[in-house]
């Protein structure tokens, strides 16, 4: 029975240990770096982005604000008509209904994932271990027909239909340059349930001295800004769902 | 170490040394095409071949499945739905491995099909995931070509074993059980047999990581036959965790046996089963010793059939006397094994089955056509019907606009179905022209008939669309001489020449001038005729007659484009005949060609459409285990033949396609996907943008609209739509910082229809898209400074601003021949006609791309359908009309937008200064009671809606106007009338309330020192 003796020949295996002269900080850092360093994207209190939102051969003004302590609000104007669309004050979510037109808070879910994702502001990857955030440097990888570092960003899970799902996105960054060009996100709901949304992020300038991509393009819509704002004022009561008005008329 | 950075160091500088004086730009790959894309058709309606599933040890919704060419699919829905996750490596699958301690994240992947009929395709080794499928990497095994089997130790992720069913065609010593105990990082070879028989199955005793047992399965295919079974064949168990195994044969049969199908009971690990080949006593085994003897229970026809097919046992997880045996139909036991009955109706073939983990009566089928699932214990089956799997032998195109692509699949028929349908291609538009395998189909050049065709010629069929008649036309023995030898996969031909000229070929190549009613040989048996290669008994211990190994046959037959009396025909035996004078005369050029082995299977041979001593040869030598690529060209009828394949490409050859414009440009299929050059074959790129590294059976050209059109054996058609820009790329466009393609005119197809009846759950593929297309070639992707791209007027006016495609390569941006669409009054809903923008009319239009501060401009011609009813000068009046109301519509936006300015002016007024109140009051209240009459200030968007007003109804006509093609009916033209005399009532209402009410109030300002109102220009309010 020779055939049954161990055969000690390990198979030594190219195991993807292949020697990268990158790890996933230091592109991140050189990301930091080249777009304006890391102190001038921590500085950043707030955003104020305007621009355009092509989709479906429509075209929609929209601003978009966030804060450092995660509210946001989106801002669109369609046939003339100016008017907060969507809006998170940190505990409370709500968009607009598109029959009615009036506030509708979004579900719980939406809700609970919104607030974990608070942090991100400005940048996820900004000081991602203290957010707890964890990334991996993939490899090398050409998309766009350039070679980029594939690096995968892993977020706190999300609560998709009562399920905790790991939030994972990758982000193509450009070996020449190191800022991102591509985003990549799984699709968690709806038909087209566990495909991927490649995100085209380009027309990096600079506002006071940080470096922001002005466009941001995908499948389904482009974002095009016109100007952003950093620390802009802001009322807070915006960011509000706006609660119903009874009126009551006196007798 | 040292040397080896000497050899890295000198490695670099002799690139560097290449570079500086190879001064030709080559790009490669992605860099190249940029983002180009293909698209994916499917269909999915018959699905393909299932290998392996898989499913969640305690999440019943997420599920896996490992296919014969498509690779490896994900459903988080329970089934419903799947998703494919293993695009970019080879599609081949032999197992998908869950690892039990890490459900959620970590998998495994062994590639290379194990149900090894004649067309499996390869593996190329064990892949590992760690985030559920979203990366993977691969862990070696790169020469196994099929790995049967994973087990993990479900207390230790780092312990695993790796089953290696190994090389189909040849000898290897790459077969037998590994075992990890670091997660992947080394591997043993823990038991081995010989280099001609592989694991074709192992199993983990799930209470027990240390008891295995291993099925060792002998085995042999050729081009012409395959044997199961040998004296090597063996059942092993080991009680030690790999270190030492011993044959469990107490019971068994005596004398050589064949592959084994085995499984354990989960919940009684002591039971055993084993499914045995032999010449005797075959059937099912039980032990309920763990093995230390068997007892034969049952011989039926549904659990010994066709072995190196069907060898799959799954005991269900909680009752052990429920067990299925894959097969032809798949055979379920409930009394432990003592008595079968068939599955519910389904797709026939059955390769795996796994139960529900929470529902007993829940279980997943893999077929040759798909996953089923059954809520009823196997009973009722239903189909998955977004797994678009299908496997092509060949396809063709017809000439149709849109053009029709037709093909034969892996057990699954003949099918016809078009490349573009009014809301995506769904499974309803998919036409049946065959049963059983189908193979090639072809369309009648000119008449609405269409070829095809079953396994073996056993069946060609000529079937008239129109008249819904089919006739068997394949060419029969004729008495007194030799019996007709056809491929499994036959060969057929139209001729560009004689439209009802139809070849066939077995030995001979066969020809009929009248559509195959009657036929004449113009050839002597082309092949090599090999006694030794005509094995009529194949099979082995069982034997398996299905004509599936047919071989000294004819293969492929290509008249020439140019000539009709110039025929290639290239044999399975390795061939490659020609003719010059229509079948009077042949030479076997094969002896001609350098390099290639003998007797080398020719797959393919390309006539080429540019000079007629021009031919392209494939050749194929995986069915005698020789994986290279060889793809040859010859430019004087075969006398000399020069390689054109490079190190670029991946995988063995089986079809190539000549550009009809461009000889240099060819396109490859391979096992592992789609190679392209531009330069004649000096260097290859392999194509990804959503294209899957599948193998690519055959490839067509289609001629009006470019398009490269593939038959994959394993995801089905996919399209990469006008292929012309890569006819256009030369050292001079590669050199330039942005470059423009020429493109087509594009056509406004005037046409509108209903379409999408499937349901989410169904696929559907994509459309080519009708819109024009900007198509340009950027030297580096556009990452820094603004980049915008619109199409202007002749005159210079904006039309649209496009979203410009940034990456380095090619780039295609479309455009919906619509300008901007029209400022629209504000009410207090949306009017959904507001939203339309009209189309432009034909004409010529410019293109202009700005990045940073340089400009480039190319222009895009635009061309009415030239297949409509509708005259020009309809079009003109229809042009005429939209803009018309298009100006009434923004007449409308200007007025609202004057009135709500008033309005806001007179309410901010009156409310700081009392004083006001009357003045302004009856500015509001007098532009409010017109505006009322204007658009909608109550209600909703949906069944709150407002009574329309002269906004709703008027973008209403303007909408329907503008999206018809034929000019405006009258009654259109007497409705416009309607809203135009409104319009201008109302404009004429605003001024008489301007001069009074507002003029009186901006005296009251101009008197109180108040600021009066602004109101912007038209002009600037449009542009706002």
């Amino acid at each position: 029975m020779n055939a049954l003796k161990s055969i000690l020949v390990a198979i030594i295996l190219a195991i993807s240990t292949s020697f990268y002269a990158q790890t996933a900080d230091e592109v991140i850092d050189n990301y930091f770096e080249n777009t304006g360093g890391k102190e001038n994207w921590e500085k950043l209190e707030g955003l104020e982005m305007i621009g355009v939102m092509k989709m479906q051969g429509m075209e929609i003004p929209f601003e978009q604000l966030s804060t450092k302590d995660g509210k946001q609000v989106v801002t669109i104007e369609i046939q003339g008509n100016r008017m907060v669309w969507s809006a998170f004050n940190g505990e409370t979510s709500w968009e607009r209904n598109q029959m009615t037109m009036e506030a509708e808070k979004s579900n719980n879910e939406a809700t609970e994932n919104k607030k974990k994702q608070v942090k991100d502001f400005p940048d996820p990857l900004l000081n991602y271990k203290e957010k707890g955030y964890t990334v991996e440097l993939i490899g090398k990888e050409t998309v766009d027909g350039t070679e980029t570092f594939k690096i995968k960003l892993t977020k706190d899970p999300i609560l998709i239909n009562g399920e905790s799902k790991p939030n994972i996105s990758h982000y193509y960054f450009d070996t020449e340059n190191f800022v991102p060009i591509i985003v990549e996100t799984e699709i968690n709901e709806g038909p087209m349930k566990g495909q991927v949304v490649k995100s085209s992020i380009s027309d990096y300038q600079e506002v006071n001295g940080v470096y922001f991509p002005f466009t941001i393009s995908n499948q389904f819509q482009t974002m095009g800004f016109k100007e952003i704002k950093l620390n802009p004022e802001i009322d807070a009561a915006i960011f509000e769902f706006p609660e119903k008005i009874v009126e009551t008329k006196k007798e | 170490m040292n040397r080896n950075l000497f050899a890295a160091v000198f490695g670099i500088l002799f690139s560097l040394g290449m570079q500086s004086q190879d001064i030709n730009i080559v790009l490669k790959g992605k860099e190249l095409f940029g983002n180009l894309k293909a698209r994916q058709i499917g269909p999915a309606l018959m699905s393909g071949r299932i290998i392996d599933l898989e499913n969640h040890p305690t999440n019943s919704k997420v599920m896996y499945a490992g296919t014969a060419g498509g690779g490896v699919w994900k459903s988080e829905n329970g089934g419903a739905t799947f998703a494919s996750v293993f695009d970019d490596h080879a599609q081949s699958i032999g197992v998908v491995a869950i690892d039990p301690s890490d459900p959620d994240n970590t998998v495994w992947v062994g590639t290379g099909e194990i149900w090894t009929r004649n067309s499996v395709s390869i593996g190329d080794g064990l892949y590992k995931s760690n985030d559920g499928g979203a990366n993977w990497k691969k862990i070696g095994f790169e020469n196994s070509e099929r790995i049967s089997s994973i087990e993990i130790n479900p207390k230790n992720s780092n312990e695993v074993y790796v089953g290696v069913l190994g090389a189909l065609w040849g000898d290897s010593e790459d077969r037998g059980v590994y075992k990890t105990i670091d997660g992947g990082k080394t591997w043993k070879k823990i038991l081995y047999v010989n280099e001609k028989t592989g694991v074709n199955d192992l199993i983990m005793d799930p209470t027990d990581p240390n008891i295995l047992y291993a099925a060792m399965w002998e085995f042999r295919r050729t081009a012409w036959g395959f044997n199961s079974g040998g004296p090597s064949s063996a059942l092993y168990k080991s009680t030690d965790a790999g270190k030492t195994w011993n044959k469990i044969h107490n019971g068994f049969p005596k004398g050589d046996l064949g592959r084994f199908a085995i499984a354990i009971a989960p919940s009684n690990p002591k039971t055993v089963f084993a499914v045995v080949e032999s010449k005797e006593d075959k059937g099912l085994y039980r032990s309920d010793d763990a093995g230390a003897s068997w007892e034969l229970l049952n011989g039926d026809f549904g659990l010994v059939v066709r072995p190196f097919y069907f060898s799959r046992l799954v005991v269900h997880p909680t009752n052990p006397n429920i067990l299925v045996k894959g097969g032809l139909f798949g055979s379920i036991s409930r009394d432990g094994g003592k008595t079968f009955k068939n599955l519910g109706n389904m797709h026939a073939d059955i390769h795996d089955i796994v139960f529900d983990i929470n529902n007993p009566d829940a279980m997943y089928v893999g077929t040759d056509g798909g996953v089923y699932r059954s809520w009823d214990g196997g009973a009722t089956m239903d189909m998955v019907d977004n797994l678009p799997l299908s496997q092509f032998y060949h396809i063709s195109v017809d000439n149709e606009e849109p053009y029709n692509v037709y093909g034969g699949l892996q057990d699954n028929g003949s099918w016809w179905g078009p490349s573009s349908s009014p809301g995506g291609i769904e499974a309803r538009d998919w036409n049946r022209v065959g049963v059983g395998d189908g193979f090639r189909v072809l369309k009648h050049p000119t008449k609405n008939i269409i070829y095809s065709e079953m396994q073996g010629a056993q069946n060609v069929w000529r079937y008239n669309v129109d008249k819904n008649y089919t006739k068997s036309i394949q060419p029969l023995p004729i008495k007194g001489e030799a019996d007709l030898r056809f491929n499994w996969n036959a060969p057929m031909a139209v001729s560009d020449h004689q439209p009802d000229r139809f070849y066939m070929g077995s030995q001979f190549l066969h020809v009929s001038n009248d559509m195959g009613d009657n036929w004449k040989k113009i050839s002597p048996d082309l092949t090599t005729n090999d006694p030794a290669k005509q094995d009529k008994e194949s099979g082995g211990i069982s034997t398996d007659k299905s004509g599936a190994e047919t071989h000294t046959t004819i293969f492929t037959i290509a008249e020439s484009p140019i000539d009709e009396k110039v025929i290639w025909v290239g044999t399975d035996d390795g061939n490659v005949q020609v003719t010059q004078d229509g079948g009077k005369t042949w030479i076997n050029t094969v002896a001609n060609i350098q390099g290639l082995p003998k007797n080398t299977w020719v797959y393919h041979i390309e006539a080429s459409s540019h000079k007629k001593g021009t031919a392209y040869a494939v050749f194929d030598g995986h069915a005698s285990g020789d994986m290279n690529t060889y793809v040859y060209k010859t430019s004087d009828f075969g006398n000399t033949w020069k390689s054109i394949s490079t190190d670029d490409i991946i995988g063995f050859a089986r079809n190539i396609q000549e550009d009809y414009v461009n000889e240099d440009l060819l396109f490859l299929g391979t096992e592992f996907g789609l190679f392209i050059t531009i330069d004649g074959g000096q260097n290859w790129s392999r194509f990804t943008n959503n294209m899957p590294a599948t193998a690519v059976h055959f490839i067509d050209l289609q001629k009006k609209t470019n398009d490269l059109v593939m038959g994959t054996h394993g995801r089905g058609v996919i399209i990469i739509d006008d292929i012309s820009p890569l006819r256009q790329i030369n050292q001079e466009v590669l050199s330039k910082e942005v470059h423009f393609f020429d493109t087509k005119p594009s056509i406004i197809k005037e046409e509108g229809g209903f379409g999408g009846g499937s349901t989410e759950l169904q696929f559907v593929g994509d459309n080519p898209g009708s819109n024009a297309k900007i198509i340009y070639y950027l030297k580096k992707r556009h990452t820094f400074g603004k980049m915008t791209l619109a199409i202007q007027d002749e005159q210079g006016n904006e039309i649209a601003s496009l979203v410009p495609g940034k990456a380095k390569g090619i780039n295609v941006v479309d455009w919906n021949f619509r300008r901007k669409g029209p400022k629209v009054a504000a009410g207090k809903t949306f009017t959904f006609g507001g939203f339309t923008a009209p189309r432009v009319a034909a004409g010529k239009y410019k293109v202009v791309l700005k990045k940073g501060k340089k400009q480039f401009e190319s222009s895009i011609t635009i061309k009415s359908d030239p297949t409509s009813l509708i005259t020009e000068a309809e079009r003109i009046a229809h042009q005429k009309t939209t803009k018309r109301l298009f100006d009434d519509m923004e007449d409308l936006a200007y007025l609202v937008y004057k009135i709500d300015q008033n309005i806001k002016k007179a309410e901010e007024v009156s409310k700081n200064d009392a004083a006001s109140k009357k003045v302004a009051t009856a500015v509001i209240d007098q532009l409010n009671a017109l505006k009322e009459t204007l658009v909608v200030t109550t209600g909703d968007n949906y069944v709150d809606e407002a009574e329309p007003q002269l906004r709703e109804k008027l973008s209403e006509l303007y909408a329907e106007v503008a999206d018809q093609f034929e000019k405006p009916s009258l009654s259109q033209l007497e409705n416009k009338e309607v809203f135009e005399t409104m319009l201008n009532d109302a404009k004429a209402a605003y001024e008489k309330i301007n001069s009074k009410q507002i003029a009186k109030l901006n005296r009251y300002l101009e008197k109180t020192g108040g600021s009066p109102l602004e109101i912007l220009e038209k002009q600037k309010f449009l542009s706002k």
